[in-house]
């Protein structure tokens, strides 16, 4: 009976497992070798983190990642909690704004960011009425910036409202009861039971910025980021193994970033994407 | 305070404002740009539809094959992911547990390295390549994960385990319970999966700009396209587009997330309510067959022969294990947390099987190696496991529907049932509807209902509170005398074991500690642990001096029959229950005490005495007479109640 339904089992596990295996462990094992298969063979890795081109590429991803991380920790920390703490007319139709842009392609977000601070964009028409000088940002790092910022928020505001709802409401009660002002409440109670959200979504947020293609590939910035440079040198350059070298190195940079957050902040990192 | 307080809600309310402008004001500009004449002019220069017309001639294949992708994305990963989380939540072995790590891999993979590495290991399959096959390989890798723990986040949360071992109690085979039990309990899971896996996939452009060919643009490739050729009027038309796809989608999502609870009617704990919500069963009342004649015996004997069960790392649940139940009787097994005996009632239900050299017989049939589904068991469990996705009556009729009973006997049988238990009124609920204590009615109605060999009830009234356990363990009583049906009754509550057992039970470590009539487990307990458990017992140590046992408070005459007078003169330990011992008039009583407490219960107190023996010694006396501590009191003990135990 036992055994039967092990058999069973197997038999609604296997396809998922054939499938993956063949569409993404088999592909990835080939990325890995394929990277090892140019004239320089293992040692492409270390051109990969020592030619200044590359190396400043992914400083500035990593860079740009984590900058655009912190500012929307502290960003959504504060809606996030703002929202799930107070009760107001039109709350939901917030929400709702606030979370629209969570299904937007990364073409579409830097659509949005040309819109706003781009050569026609609402912030250049408002900068030159006020200072005459038209104020472009969409093609340099802060445009970029704002850009991931944009697909951030949406993201991490709703996970961290998930994970402010769960709070103990009386914790903070007894905190109060003990006499510490909304301040030290904040300190002491809120943000230590808001850390495993917040770390995890943040490791989302942070794996989610060293991937984006979209949004730089339709910006067109003048900084490269690492998923643009692996796009030209496998597109444009031709140089297959160096960018499953930098593919390979980009993966693990993000894995390693997932996986950091899940130890430190339990299993439920995964879960949260 | 109160200013303070509104000043911090002012700001961050401000600082959500600019955060959501932030965030729409370019969706806003993007409909202005889209409907005007003039991007640069703007609402000034007039609406129009033309972007949208030219949209449509230029993309509209993009919109169609991404609706395609989509569609054949969501049925795939339906199909491979719903079995597979399934699997994972049932079967957790290494290979479970490496799928699960690996599932999260894709979300930090990043998509051009998927899309890379697609190309790299396919891109030599031309038509493979540049079909639109190709990029849905990606977006099913890409949603896969989604979808899987969706439902496996589902099926975590709903009690999955008890529902099925429910339905297979009730005869339903792997399949049936797959489709019947699991999908139907998972929906809302599957559901929020799907629309996640839908909305991703219409807006994939990561990996879908790699895998895509002049042929096979889908529309986020076309909207790069767009953007690309620099004419916002027509980028914005089209992302226009684009957002009356997905806002239906994300608030159907917005719809899912929320939780939705049925109306419950609240059932009051007071016995006067109690009796109105629940009309009190009677044993007359039960189905016609099964009336006349008092106590008809219509279960099976049951036999358990050196049933052992050690778990996989090797903790012994149950020590080898020799259980003899009549037809019709009623066996309670009696225990503290952890003992074996729900592992126990689990090996005679099926539900896990002993070890080798262990046999489980129904009368003369061995039924070791017959699954749950096949044994003709009924089973009310702890939690109920009443199914939530169906109503009262479909509930007690899912047995006979499994066991293939065609519609009107079927109706039949659940209207008798129905009325047996006094619920019929409640038939169309849906079980979240339902009050513990009716609950608990349905659960035995749908135990009952396809006429069980063997009735096995696990802690049945534990979920309940106090009165309304007393209420419907007389009801359970009369029910199990009146079918005279086979039952094995767990529990831990000794008052539940007395009342409702012909034989007991009593179990402690994995072991059988004693088995017997309820008065024989009561009078007669043959260990400290049995003695203790059941009631309370006190401790009189002291010396045998010839026929007296002589203690620091006092001694005791022995009567010539007593089993205590074994002839030795040294050391000796004997208890006695409470209520064979009385306070009396000074002189008349076996030993002097101190009162250390009094406790009123109303119909006795109950008085707590030490200098006697190293233990205080509980006395029960009724009357209304108070006590104050410190106060001196004597005590008589019936020599013919003094026991001798082993520790």
């Amino acid at each position: 009976m036992q055994k039967r339904n092990n058999w069973l089992l197997l038999a609604l596990f296997a396809p998922a497992f054939a499938v993956f295996v063949a569409f993404f462990l088999l592909p990835l094992a080939r990325l890995a070798f394929a990277s090892a298969m140019g004239p320089s063979g293992f040692k492409i890795y270390l051109a990969a983190i020592t030619t200044p081109r590359y190396l400043e590429t992914l400083v500035y991803t990593i860079l740009l990642s984590a900058g655009v991380t912190l500012v929307t920790l502290v960003i959504s920390g504060i809606v996030g909690v703002f929202l799930t703490r107070n009760e107001f007319r039109g709350k939901s139709l917030l929400v709702s704004m606030l979370t629209f842009p969570l299904a937007f392609p990364g073409v579409v977000v830097g659509f949005m960011i040309i819109l706003l601070v781009g050569r026609q964009g609402l912030m250049g028409d408002i900068t030159k009425l006020l200072t005459g000088e038209k104020l472009v940002l969409a093609y340099s790092m802060a445009g970029l910036f704002l850009g991931y910022l944009y697909f951030s928020i949406p993201r991490t505001i709703t996970t961290i409202m998930a994970s402010a709802e769960k709070i103990d409401r009386s914790l903070e009660e007894a905190a109060r009861s003990l006499g510490a002002s909304p301040w030290r409440v904040v300190k002491d109670v809120l943000i230590p039971a808001l850390v495993p959200g917040l770390i995890s979504s943040g490791a989302i947020c942070f794996a989610t910025s060293m991937g984006a293609f979209g949004t730089a590939f339709t910006l067109a910035t003048n900084i490269d980021v690492l998923p643009i440079l692996i796009y030209t040198e496998f597109t444009l350059i031709a140089n297959i193994a160096m960018a499953a070298a930098l593919s390979i190195v980009l993966g693990l940079i993000t894995w390693m970033a997932l996986s950091v957050a899940r130890a430190a902040a339990g299993n439920s990192v995964a879960a949260a994407g | 305070m109160q200013k303070t307080k509104s000043m911090l809600f002012h700001a961050q309310f401000l600082f959500t404002l600019l955060v959501c402008a932030f965030l729409i004001v370019p969706v806003v500009q993007s409909v202005v740009a889209g409907l005007t004449e003039n991007f640069i002019m703007g609402v000034k220069s007039g609406l129009t539809l033309r972007w949208f017309v030219q949209v449509w001639s230029l993309y509209r294949d993009t919109i169609f094959l991404s609706i395609l992708i989509a569609l054949t994305c969501l049925a795939v990963t339906l199909i491979l992911g719903v079995p597979a989380a399934y699997a994972m939540v049932k079967k957790q072995n290494r290979w479970t547990r490496l799928f699960e790590e690996l599932l999260v891999t894709p979300l930090a993979v990043p998509g051009l390295a998927i899309a890379l590495a697609l190309i790299i290991n396919y891109g030599g399959f031309t038509g493979f390549r540049t079909s639109w096959i190709f990029i849905l390989v990606g977006h099913v890798i890409f949603t896969l994960p989604f979808m899987v723990r969706s439902v496996i986040a589902i099926m975590n949360s709903v009690s999955l385990k008890e529902f099925e071992e429910g339905a297979a109690s009730l005869g339903a085979g792997f399949w049936q319970r797959f489709f019947q039990v699991v999908i139907p309990n998972a929906l809302p899971g599957i559901l929020a999966g799907s629309l996640m896996v839908f909305t991703l996939s219409i807006g994939e452009f990561n990996l879908t700009w790699m895998l895509h060919t002049p042929m096979t643009k889908t529309l986020p490739v076309g909207l790069a396209d767009s953007y690309a050729s620099m004419r916002l009027e027509i980028g914005s038309a089209y992302t226009i587009i684009f957002f009356l796809m997905i806002i239906p989608l994300l608030i159907a999502m917005q719809w899912v997330a929320k939780p939705r609870q049925r109306e419950f009617v609240m059932e009051k704990s007071h016995a006067a309510t109690g009796a109105t919500v629940l009309r009190p069963i009677a044993a007359a009342s039960c189905s016609p067959d099964q009336k006349e004649g008092g106590r008809k015996l219509s279960g099976t004997a049951l036999r358990l022969v050196n049933c052992a069960k050690t778990f996989v790392d090797g903790t012994r649940a149950l020590e080898p294990f020799n259980l003899k139940v009549e037809a019709g009787e009623t066996v309670v097994i009696l225990g503290p947390s952890g003992c074996g005996k729900t592992t126990l009632l689990r090996i005679i239900a099926g539900l896990e099987s002993p070890d080798s050299d262990g046999r489980v017989y129904f009368g003369e049939d061995d039924v070791t190696d017959v699954p749950i589904e096949k044994r003709n068991v009924g089973m009310v469990f702890q939690s109920y496991a009443l199914f939530p996705n169906m109503t009262v009556a479909e509930n007690i009729a899912y047995g006979l529907k499994v066991r293939g009973i065609e519609a009107a006997p079927r109706h039949q049988r659940v209207s008798e049932m129905l009325d047996m238990m006094k619920i019929g009124q409640l038939q169309n609920r849906h079980i979240d509807q339902l009050s513990g204590g009716q609950k608990q009615r349905v659960a035995l109605a749908r135990a009952i209902a396809v006429r069980p060999k063997v009735l096995l009830l696990d802690e049945p009234l534990t979920a309940l509170d106090a009165k309304l356990r007393d209420l419907l363990r007389v009801e359970i009583d009369s029910l199990l005398r009146s079918l005279g049906i086979t039952a094995i009754y767990v529990t831990h509550d000794q008052s539940e074991a007395m009342a409702l057992g012909d034989r007991i039970v009593v179990m402690n470590t994995a072991r059988v500690a004693q088995v017997g009539s309820p008065r024989e487990i009561y009078f007669e307990p043959q260990t400290r642990f049995v003695a203790e458990f059941i009631g309370t017992i006190n401790r009189l140590k002291g010396r045998l001096q010839e026929d007296r046992l002589v203690f620091p408070g006092g001694s005791i005459p022995l009567p010539a029959s007593s089993a205590v007078r074994a002839g030795e003169n040294g050391n000796v330990e004997l208890f006695f229950r409470p209520e064979h011992a009385a306070l009396v008039e000074f002189g008349q009583g076996h030993l002097h005490a101190t009162v250390v407490a009094s406790f009123f219960m109303g119909d006795r107190t109950r008085v707590i005495i030490e200098g006697s023996s190293d233990d205080y010694l509980t006395i029960e006396t009724k009357g209304i007479q108070s006590f104050k501590k410190g106060q001196r009191v004597e005590v008589a003990i019936d020599p013919g109640a003094l026991l001798r135990l082993d520790s």
